[in-house]
Order: C-alpha cells, then structure tokens, then sequence
C-alpha cells in the first residue's frame, strides 16, 4: 500500500521527544547520523523507498477505554462520543513522510473484549510498537494494563517492540485529579518499561505527537537495518567468511526493532 | 569601446551592415503592402454585398418588434385566465372538502349504527371495517365539522360510540386472538391476525402473533435439543449433531419469516418486519444458548481448553509428559464441528440481516427515521445472544486450531522420513497440508477476522518451529570427508566407545542436510502457491470484501513472505556451508594444479603442452565428477545456487594462482583459450547465468592476451569498443607485469 500526496502535518524533519524526558526508556532525542546521511544520499535513499517495511503496530487494552478514539481522532480527525464496541480487529494504515522519504503505519486496533483475545494475540507477533491503552478515569484500567503488556510479550516472538502506555480522556480529568493520576500511571509505565503519553481523543490532545513519536523511533531502527541488509549479502558470496557475520547480522535484527 | 577609437574600417563595416538590415526590412515591408493591396480589392466586393443586406434588416427589425407587442398581449391574457382557473381550483377543494367531510359524517353515522349490529353479530370482520373507517377520519377536523353543523349531540353521539367500539373491539381481538391460539385454531388466528392492523394497533398484532409463532418455534426447537442430546455415539451424525440441531433451529426461523413476511407486508404495510424479527431473535437466542451450553458441556469444551492453555503455558517441547496431550486428531472432528455451527450461525445472521434491510429500504421513506431505524437494528443484532454465541464459538475454533496446528507439524516433523527415491522429506508435503487444511478450514468459517488469526498463526509455526527445525539440522553440517588421520580416529574411537558405529554414520548426516537444504526450497514454493491458492479461495468465499478488509488480508497474507525471506537465509546459509566443506577442499587443489604448469611456452613446448591433457581438461573433468555427484541430490534451484558457489570458489582461486604465475605471449593465448573452455562449461552445466562471476577472470585473460601493451588502449577508456572494467587500473597494470616479455615501464607509462 502506498501513499502519493502526504499532507503537510504527516512530514516529519526533526526528532519527536518523548511527553516527558523521566517516563521513558527510550532515550533516543535525534535521528542517529547514520540515518541522516542515508536518507540524504540520493541512492541510498531510492534503496530505502525501494525497501523500508512499515511499521506495524497493534493497540490494546480494556474495553471502552478509548483505542477505537484514538486511532479514530489520528486518521480521521472526528471523535464520536457514542460507543461501538470493536468486533474482532480492525485495520487502518496510515503514511508519514519523514527526511523526506515516505513511511507507513499499520494500525491493528484490537477489540478489549475477553472473546475477541485469539484474535488479538495472533497480531502481537512481529510487531514492531504495542500500545497499552488504559482510561485515566478508571483506575482499574491502570492495573490491568501489566496482563495486557504480559500477555504482549508472551507472544510476540523474539522482535522486542516498543511499548507506549497511553491514558487516555485526559479532557474528563482536572488539574489535581489528574496529577493524581499520572503518578500511579508513570510507576506503572516504569515497572513495565514503557513511555507514557497522556491523551485525549476528544480534544486532540498528544494524538499526533504520539505516533509521531512512534514513527521517528522506528522509522531510524529501519533505516539502519537497511544499511546492514545488503552488506550481508555481500558478505554471502565474497570470501570473507560468512558465519561469524551472520550470527552478528542475526543479532542485530534482534535487538532493533525493525 | 568608443566611437573615436573605432577605425574607419570598422565603422565603414558597421555602416554596411546597417544598411543591409534595412535593405531587407524594406523588401519585407514591401511585401507585406502589396499583400495588403492585393487583398483591396476583394475587401471592396465585401462592403458592397453588405450594404445591399441593409434594407433586408430594416424590415426584419419592424416585424420583430410587432412579434413582441403580439407576444406580450397574448401574455397578458393568459395571466387573467389561469387566475380565474386558480379560483376555480379553490372553490373544487373547498366543494371537495366539503363533500369528505358530508361523506365523513355520512359515513360516521353508518358506521356507529353498523358497528354495533357488527360486534353483536360476531362479524369482526366489518365491525373492523367501520372502526378502520372511523379512524382514517381526521379526528380533528371532525370536531370541527361537529362545530359547524346544527345537530351537534348526534355527531358528538357517533364519534363517542365509535370509539367505545373501537376499544371494545380491540379488546375483543385480542381475547379471540389468544383464544385461537389456546385451540391451536390456525384459522382464526390468521383471521384475527389480519383484524388487528384495521383496529389501528399494528404492533399488538405482531406481538401477539409472533408471541404465537415464538411459542411454535420453542416447542419444536426443544423438541430437537432432546433427540440431539440422546443421539446414541454410534449413530453417523453424532459428531456433528449439535450443528445439525443448531441448523435446524435457523431453517425452522429462516421458514416462519420467509412464510409470514407477505402476510405482514399485505396486511401490516411493509417497514414492520424489524418488530417481527426482533420478537423472533428473543427466542433464537434463548434456544442457541441453550444448545450452546448443551454442546460446551457434551464435548467437555472447558476441560480441552484449559488442557491446551496449560501446554501453552509451560512450552510445546518441556519433558512434563504427566500432562495429558490431546491428539490432535481427536480435535480434528470438533474443529468441524465449530465452524460448522459457526458458519450456519453467520449465515443466518446474514439472512435477517438481509431481509430487514431490504423490508426498512422500501418500507420507510424518510431518510433520517431510516437512519435511525437501522442503527436500532444492527444494534440489536451486535447485542443478541447469537452474536455473542458467535463470537465465543469464534474464539473456541481459534484455540483449537492453533493447537491443532501446531502440535500437528510437531508431529510430521518428529515423523519425519526420508524417502531415497526423494529429494525431499515427508515433512515438507505434510507440514503445508496440514497448514493448508487449518486456513481452508478457517476459511470455512466464513469470518475473515478468524481467518486471517489462522494466517497469522500460520506465519508463525513456520517462521519459528519449521523454520528453526530446518536450521538446526543444517547447524549440523555437512561431513566432508577430508578429515585428516588423527581427526579420524577419534571420531571412530568416540564412535566405538558410544557403541554407535554405524558405516553409513557420515553418509546419513550428509543426506540429512541435503535433504533439509531441499526441504528449504520446496518450502519457498509451497508458501508461493499457498499465498496464491488462498488468496483467491478467500476472495471466493467473501465475494464482499470492501477494499479495508482486502488490506487487512493482503497485510496477514504478506506475512508469508517472511518466512520465504527465512528460507532463502537457510538456503543461503546450507550453500556456505557446502562451499566450506565441500568445494574448497576439493576445488583448491585442483585449481592449484596450475602452477605446476610454466606458461612460458616455445611453440614446440606449446604443440607438446596442447597434445596431452591440459590443465583446464583435468579442472573441467574433475569438476564434472563433483558436479555430477550433487546434480540428482539437489533440488534444480539448490543445484544452481552449489554450481554458483563452486563458480566463485575457482574464480577466485584461479585469479590467485594466476598472480603467482607469469606468462608470456603463448602463455597469455593458452590462458585465454582455457577461461573460455571453462566459462563455457560451467554456462552450460547450470540455467543460471554465471557470465557475470567470469567477469573478473576473462578480462584478465584479455590483458595476458595483449600482443602488445599499448594495444590496451582498444579495450580501455570512453570509446564503443571499451570494456565495463571489473579490474582497478593498479590491478591492471599488476596483471600486465606478469607478460614477462612486456617492459614494466611500458606498463607504468599506460594512462589509466
Ligand atoms: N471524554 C472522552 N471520551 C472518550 C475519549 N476517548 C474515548 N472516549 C469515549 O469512550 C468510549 C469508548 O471508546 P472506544 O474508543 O470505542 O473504546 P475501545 O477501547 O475501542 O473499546 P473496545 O473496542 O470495546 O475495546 C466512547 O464512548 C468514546 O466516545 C476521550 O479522550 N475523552
Ligand atoms: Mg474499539
């Protein structure tokens, strides 16, 4: 799936910080040089146009805490106050252009009821970013959002992902009830290692930041990845020899993320 | 540069030059004048036929302005007439009205007298008619009426005794209503049926009578709920027999809307079947969870859920045997037996669905209540017990047929055996059946969301399970064969010690990788046609995909091809593994051979060299007996990827041995001759093409080959006949210097 025209708010050319430098495990502040110089380069960037992956996202939490409005206010701009509980999965994608070079986000919002779980889980697996959503309003929400991070990487197989805690109905809260809780919400994003975002579909608040940010971070991990692919397949027929770089290559496509 | 330094010449020539340019402009303005004067006269001839068109449109003028005055008055006229028809038109709606309301009161006053000799006589029927009658009266405008004329007690009169009627007679149907139904007396009930809409209660008579139908559908459905659940085992259908039951209950349901929705729609009006369908669901879903719970408690769904979740907890390969397995096999009738009832349930969801929309479209016109109407219903429909009970029955199958799956290729994979007649194991054709068979099952299912779940699965049992099988058995590597003395030993000591000494120990592990490098390749191709097959038996199954479900399914299916890029890693992978212990041990040697060859040829050395066996026929025989060895073992993909390999491999050594050797004229033609020998050999033993590996290797012959060090100027540089050089000019000039008869610093002054 491509996109042809990105609008003006979908291109990124500066780095997305976090919402806050002390919730997050993410320390990354700035395309890695790396990253610049090949997106700069003009065959290195028509290989990375060639062949970036998009990334894959999948969202999940309780049910009604707001997943649905979250996508929804992200790539449609509306927020219906009525609810629709989601039936099995839902997909959207959606295009950014950063440094100039088109890349993809493939939104699974998943269904917070029990019944729809195998369905959910069968998209945990090569994601590249799960967002655990919980309701700001609703504690209870706050503490079930550990199953769900666990039941994440239960079965997300060997990609470790990116993980976002997102509270959600940030407009329902005051000053003071909410302060109150954001500091049980950033423990919990610490204990579980995640970075916390605090939302509001209704009024559009963080949205955008909050995939842009996703975006950034994984868009940087992919592009490195394409600059150690075709190495690899040169080391594959030269005579240098190939297993001790194969297992370092297979490494590396562990620990990044893309 | 100013005028008083120029020279005479030079202004002379300025002059002339000027002069030049006006010489032809004025041959150019020449021109265009006598143009211009050869076009006067025609001109001329223009004006004149103008001028005589001028008394025409005088006249045309004068007529026109009379055509208007005409039109006007005509106009005029026509506006007095249609305002005396408005009047008219007036005075016939009010003569109109007038005549209803006469007939009304005319009508009232018949009705109030028949109704009651109606109701006396038991004829419902008419007493029906003249309430019907009576309230498709204005009931406003009838007070006004009642206003209007002297005998206002006796209007009064009749608008109160038929409304006593009324509600008498609605009360009376209702009574004879049940009554009927009481007697089971069909006809009366499809008599006072069609009574209830006259009486201007629509909805009590689709309550009442689908209340009755209801009451039909429970017996009957109970009825088959008990046969289901005291069906003996050995009876053919038994392990079917609850989605037997649960069809039977729809085809009972999907039978009464079919039957009565004409009714309804004649006597009812159409845009009434939501109400219908809705006192219908109630009790489809009261019998659905029934068989439900019957089914969940006969085929012990809770226990063999639990079963797998525990295996799934503590990991497919763990040594906690105590745990009780289920086969696989055993579930394999069960998952029918789900999608089944999943399908059938899906299918019915889609008939209502169906038929009340089409009953809404025609039935209610204004575009807002319709809206509203429907969202009323598809949210009833989401919330029924049908829809839960559906989703369940999803979640269910999805378990179960991951587990299925899973421990299935677990099992081909641990029975995995090895044809010799095969290039291939048994686990590749059984793994991608069974794959096959769970999204073809899923697919069955009729939910795409439970389809592309099993996709997902798919992707990963192969990705991580298959995958990591094939993997580990290439880990193992490929005996060579070339082990030296000491290392032999051992091996055969160990060997002995273990009491495992088998002679066919070496050759086992070498077919064993062969056949798992095998296995990779035809894995690509399966997971080709699989993406292919499914894709299209999908898009047959789902005629309605819209184009957000048809992402959603190409995302799911491009999964796949991770595991062909997997694969590819594996093969690339075996391949290495091949070079490093099969070809270079063998090629090396061979290639050396070169060496003890001097390339510094007499013609008389030359004849003698040509006569016997020469190098490149030894190279090309002895690769021919390696080759020939692997060609039946290898899949043909396999083959050409070793035949790439071992092209590298000579390739690479050759260049080396050729830097240590040096040459002269005949030397150089003899090595020229040989690459090509060789190139052609190798082209000729694999349908890939390995022109490009020879590249390096037969533009160093060309330069062995010069006559001369200047002749390199043909081949090097920007002209047609110049070569994409694969050699850096310091190679070049180190391959030149190996022609001992060519002078280095001939070779040093070349410009590169
Ligand atoms: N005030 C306010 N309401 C919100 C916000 N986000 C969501 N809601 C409301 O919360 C309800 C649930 O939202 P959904 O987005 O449908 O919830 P969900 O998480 O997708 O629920 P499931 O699909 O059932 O798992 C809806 O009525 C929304 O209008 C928000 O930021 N502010
Ligand atoms: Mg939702």
């Amino acid at each position: 799936m491509h996109c042809d025209q990105v609008s003006k708010d979908r291109q990124i050319e500066n780095f997305v910080k976090p919402y806050e430098m002390c919730c997050t495990p993410y320390y990354k502040l700035d395309f890695s040089e790396v990253t610049r110089k090949l997106c700069r380069d003009k065959n290195s960037r028509n290989e990375i146009v060639a062949n970036l992956k998009v990334c894959k996202i999948i969202i999940v939490g309780d049910v009604s805490v707001g997943k649905t409005s979250i996508v929804n206010r992200f790539c449609r701009k509306m927020f219906d106050s009525s609810y629709k509980s989601t039936i099995g999965v839902d997909f959207e994608m959606e295009c950014f252009e950063i440094l100039g070079i088109p890349y993809n986000l493939q939104i699974w919002d998943t269904a917070g009821q029990e019944r729809f779980k195998s369905i959910a889980q069968s998209y945990y697996r090569n994601s590249h970013v799960v967002v655990v959503v919980f309701d700001l309003s609703k504690s209870e929400t706050l503490s079930n959002t550990r199953k769900w991070f666990l039941d994440a990487m239960h079965t997300c197989g060997d990609m470790l992902p990116y993980v976002f805690l997102v509270g959600t109905k940030k407009d329902l809260l005051g000053g003071f009830a909410y302060k109150n809780a954001e500091l049980s919400a950033v423990n919990v994003a610490k204990s579980i290692n995640a970075e916390y975002w605090p939302v509001s579909s209704k009024n559009g608040e963080n949205i955008d930041s909050l995939f842009a940010r996703i975006a950034v971070l994984t868009f940087d991990d992919c592009v490195k990845n394409e600059l150690l692919r075709p190495r690899e397949i040169y080391i594959g027929s030269n005579m240098i020899s190939g297993k001790a770089n194969r297992s370092d290559s297979k490494k590396n496509s562990k620990c990044t993320k893309c | 540069m100013s005028a008083s330094e120029m020279s005479f010449e030079e202004m002379q020539e300025e002059i002339r030059n000027q002069l030049e340019k006006l010489q032809i402009e004025e041959d150019s303005l020449q021109e265009e004048m006598s143009t211009i004067m050869n076009q006067a006269p025609f001109l001329n001839e223009k004006i004149k036929s103008l001028k005589k068109l001028v008394p025409a449109l005088k006249i045309i003028e004068h007529d026109a302005v009379g055509l208007v005055n005409t039109i006007n008055d005509i106009s005029d006229s026509s506006e007095k007439i249609s305002g005396k028809i408005r009047l008219l038109d007036e005075a016939r709606s009010r003569v109109q009205e007038c005549q209803s309301r006469v007939c009304d009161l005319i009508d009232l006053e018949i009705c109030s007298q028949g109704v009651q000799a109606a109701i006396l006589d038991s004829d419902y029927e008419k007493g029906a008619a003249h309430v019907h009658r009576f309230l498709s009266m204005d009931q406003s405008l009838l007070q006004k009426t009642a206003n209007d004329v002297e005998n206002i007690s006796n209007t009064l009169k009749s608008v109160r005794t038929l409304q006593d009627a009324t509600s008498q007679l609605r009360a009376l149907v209702e009574h004879k209503f049940n009554e009927a139904v009481r007697n089971e007396d069909l006809v009366s009930i499809e008599r006072f049926f069609k009574i209830f809409p006259l009486l201007g209660i629509h909805e009590v008579g689709i309550t009442e009578f689908c209340t009755y139908l209801r009451g039909k559908v429970s017996l009957t459905a109970e009825k088959n709920l008990k046969t289901a659940i005291t069906t003996p085992i050995s009876d053919k259908r038994y392990n079917i027999i609850f989605a037997d039951t649960l069809t039977l209950l729809f085809e009972g349901l999907a039978k009464v809307i079919d039957i009565h929705q004409p009714l309804l729609e004649t006597y009812y009006g159409p845009g009434r079947l939501f109400s219908a369908v809705n006192i219908l669901q109630k009790e489809c879903d009261v019998q659905v969870r029934r068989i439900f719970n019957e089914w969940m408690k006969c085929r012990q769904i809770n226990k063999k859920m639990q079963q797998i979740s525990e295996i799934s907890r503590i990991g497919p390969n763990s040594s906690f045997s105590k745990l009780e397995r289920i086969d696989p096999k055993d579930l394999d009738i069960l998952i029918g037996e789900i999608t089944f009832m999943h399908y059938r349930s899906e299918l019915y969801i889609r008939f209502i669905q169906r038929k009340v929309m089409a009953d809404i479209e025609i039935g209610i016109l204004d575009s807002q209540k319709k809206e509203e109407c429907i969202n009323a219903f598809s949210q009833a429909l989401n919330n029924s017990e049908l829809t839960q009970l559906k989703h369940e029955l999803l979640s269910h199958y999805l378990r179960l047929e991951q587990y299925f799956m899973e421990e299935s290729i677990n099992k081909a994979v641990a029975m995995d055996s090895v044809d010799s007649s095969q290039q291939t194991s048994s686990m590749v054709d059984d793994t991608f059946f069974i794959v096959r068979k769970c999204i073809r099952r899923s697919i069955s299912s009729g939910n795409l969301d439970g389809i592309c779940a099993i996709i997902n699965t798919a992707c990963r049992v192969l990705e991580n399970d298959f995958c990591d099988v094939l993997r580990s058995k290439l880990r193992q590597g490929y005996p060579s064969g070339y082990l030296d003395l000491t290392q032999a030993y051992n091996v055969l000591q160990s060997s002995i010690q273990q009491g495992r000494l088998q002679s066919g120990d070496t050759e086992q592990s070498r077919t064993a990788f062969i056949v798992a490098l095998n296995n990779a390749d035809s894995c690509i191709e399966y997971v080709d046609a699989l993406c292919e097959g499914v894709l299209k038996e999908i898009e047959n199954a789902l005629p309605g995909m819209n184009s957000n479900e048809h992402g959603k399914l190409e995302s799911c299916l491009s999964g796949l091809s991770s595991v062909t890029s997997n694969l590819k890693e594996i093969i690339e992978y075996g391949i290495q593994q091949l070079r490093s212990s099969v070809i270079k041990p063998r090629v090396n040697p061979w290639v050396d051979a070169f060496l003890n060859i001097s390339h510094q040829f007499t013609e008389e050395e030359l004849s003698v060299y040509e006569a016997g066996e020469t190098f490149v026929q030894t190279l090309i025989m002895n690769l021919e007996s390696l080759l020939s060895s692997f060609k039946d073992m290898l899949t043909v993909a396999n083959y050409d990827a070793f035949v790439g390999a071992l092209t590298t491999e000579v390739t690479q050594r050759l260049e080396k041995v050729i830097l240590k050797s040096s040459f002269n004229g005949l030397g150089g033609l003899i090595l020229d001759k040989e690459v090509r020998s060789l190139a052609s050999y190798i082209t000729a033993a694999t349908s890939w093409s390995v022109r490009d590996k020879f590249a390096r290797l037969t533009q160093i012959a060309t330069v062995l080959n010069l006559e001369q060090v200047s002749e390199i100027a043909d081949y090097w540089g920007n002209h047609d006949g110049a070569l994409t050089w694969r050699l850096t000019p310091s190679e070049l000039r180190s391959f030149l210097l190996l022609r001992t008869d060519f002078k280095p610093d001939d070779v040093k002054r070349l410009k590169l």
